[in-house]
């Protein structure tokens, strides 16, 4: 696994062994150096706390200037660079989160295996679970930073209003779907379909303006929109897009957002089919 | 950690001591947290959390319900901020505590309780571990043992948070005991009080963190006979 430095905060994970050591700490071990070299600066007040230590303790760390991004080996190994708490306590949840994923993805693919290879490939269960002859992705670092990205996409207020109108049991293929970080599948590729979701999601964004008709039309029962299709003139160019299933608020969408519904069928003319 | 108690925030919260308009914001936080300004949330609680030392003692719990209900949306917001206020504090721990040492015992109670109530999948923040078992050591130092307010903090968070800390580093939880040992048996003018409340942490500790019936008579019960 490749150590990649990256300078957004908490994207240079360095996928070190998985175990978190939670015992006898190997933090004296992992002390790394600040990015100047130095492990502490010279206006640290503590001595108090630190000097008696020092001597019968040489693995105690200076609490203050240790770098505190680097030395937490109960996470598994050096992280980036960004020393603040927040980020540190998002990156751990973040890898615990994908860490307890990929267990229970292993555990569940392991279960269901010789089930799913009778599905048809076309299938949408094909994208539920890895394909067992691919394997899944297991890179944590690569893990992570799908996971990052379907966060961002999910906080935010339209996909909170996509999630409220849309439960699970009524989605049609034309929905939103969050792509599956555990299918292998190239940088470019993955990145087109978080893309591809976003804009979406996009499709459920609060509505600029409070009028009156807008709020109607809001209230509309997804059903009875369901199987609209819109012709729009730019679709001629791209001959083999499929006619787009607008599910929610096409009308509101018109008014607001110009550009996202030609901006969908475009892309989608270029997408593989399965991607939806 | 949520308890039907829920329901009535005012009393389960204390939040009686902020004044009327702060307590509104506050609720609002709690139900909708999107609503609010979360910077100023998070920095209206731990400055109380400073100076109210009945409030530091279970802020942790109003921390926990406003990031419960902003992660319902996916939202951190409230979370990162604490955490890097907080982050501040902790830097400037040794002039708050030359400043005050009562605001210090309210940091220290306030960080842990913290420690205690905001879980990150079920665990304890890897990234507070450190800095609390900081705070810790510097209460074990001799002079502030000499303080009985400070023992009495120490003892208080290592009660309520000493076999956590304990499991994400023993190490250092076995050198916080070497220091308190030596307080304990080699400093001079350490009072009655500060000696039984190392003795009984001490006890606490050997006993897997918890006292057995007779040490719990010995200490807790008023009526010796």
């Amino acid at each position: 696994m490749s150590f990649r430095q990256k300078s957004k905060c908490a994207d240079g994970e360095y996928n070190g062994d998985e175990n978190r050591n939670r015992g006898p700490s190997k933090w004296s071990n992992c002390r790394k150096r600040g990015a100047d070299g130095s492990m502490r600066s010279n206006g640290d007040v503590d001595s108090t706390s630190t000097s008696d230590l020092k001597k019968s303790n040489p693995t105690h760390k200076h609490p203050d200037n240790r770098p505190v991004s680097f030395t937490t080996p109960e996470s598994g190994g050096p992280v980036s660079r960004c020393t603040d708490w927040g980020s540190e306590v998002e990156t751990d949840e973040m890898r615990t989160s994908v860490r307890r994923d990929m267990q229970r993805r292993r555990i569940l693919t392991a279960d269901f295996g010789p089930r799913e290879r009778t599905n048809s490939s076309g299938s949408s269960d094909s994208r539920d679970s890895p394909v067992p002859g691919e394997g899944m992705e297991d890179d944590e670092e690569v893990l992570m930073r799908r996971q990052k990205q379907i966060n961002y996409g999910k906080n935010t207020l339209a996909y909170d209003r996509y999630i409220q109108e849309v439960p699970k049991h009524l989605r049609q293929p034309a929905h939103p779907k969050t792509p599956n970080k555990f299918k292998k599948y190239s940088r470019r590729s993955w990145d087109q379909q978080i893309k591809l979701w976003k804009v979406k999601i996009h499709a459920w964004d609060p509505p600029a303006q409070q009028g009156s008709e807008l709020q109607a039309i809001e209230e509309v029962d997804l059903d009875d929109i369901m199987d609209i299709e819109l012709d729009f003139p730019e679709l001629d160019s791209d001959a083999s897009a499929q006619p787009v299933k607008v599910t929610k608020a096409p009308s509101s969408q018109l008014d607001t957002c110009h550009g996202t519904p030609s901006k969908m069928i475009k892309m989608e003319a270029s997408v593989d089919l399965d991607m939806v | 950690m949520p308890t039907s108690k829920m329901d009535n925030p005012n009393e389960d919260y204390k939040i009686q001591s902020f004044d009327l308009e702060t307590q509104k914001l506050l609720k609002t936080a709690l139900k909708e947290p999107s609503a609010v300004d979360l910077e100023k949330v998070s920095n209206v609680i731990v400055d109380q959390s400073l100076k109210d030392p009945v409030f530091s003692k279970e802020a942790g719990r109003i921390c926990y319900t406003i990031v419960q209900a902003e992660a319902k949306h996916n939202g951190n917001v409230f979370r990162r901020n604490l955490l890097n206020r907080l982050q501040l504090e902790f830097k400037a721990r040794e002039e708050t505590r030359l400043r005050s040492r009562q605001e210090w015992v309210c940091f220290v109670t306030f960080i842990c309780n913290i420690f205690d109530y905001l879980k990150v999948n079920s665990m304890p923040m890897v990234a507070l571990v450190h800095p609390v078992f900081d705070c810790l050591f510097r209460l074990a130092q001799p002079d502030s043992l000499n303080n009985e307010e400070e023992v009495d903090c120490l003892v208080l968070q290592l009660h309520r948070i000493g076999d956590q800390l304990e499991k994400m580093n023993s190490q250092r939880m076995d050198e916080l005991f070497y220091l308190l040992r030596d307080g304990f048996l080699l400093q001079e003018g350490l009072s009655s009080m500060a000696r039984l409340l190392l003795l009984e942490i001490l006890e606490f500790r050997a006993g897997a963190w918890t006292l057995s019936d007779t040490a719990q008579k010995y200490y807790y019960s008023e009526v010796n006979d």
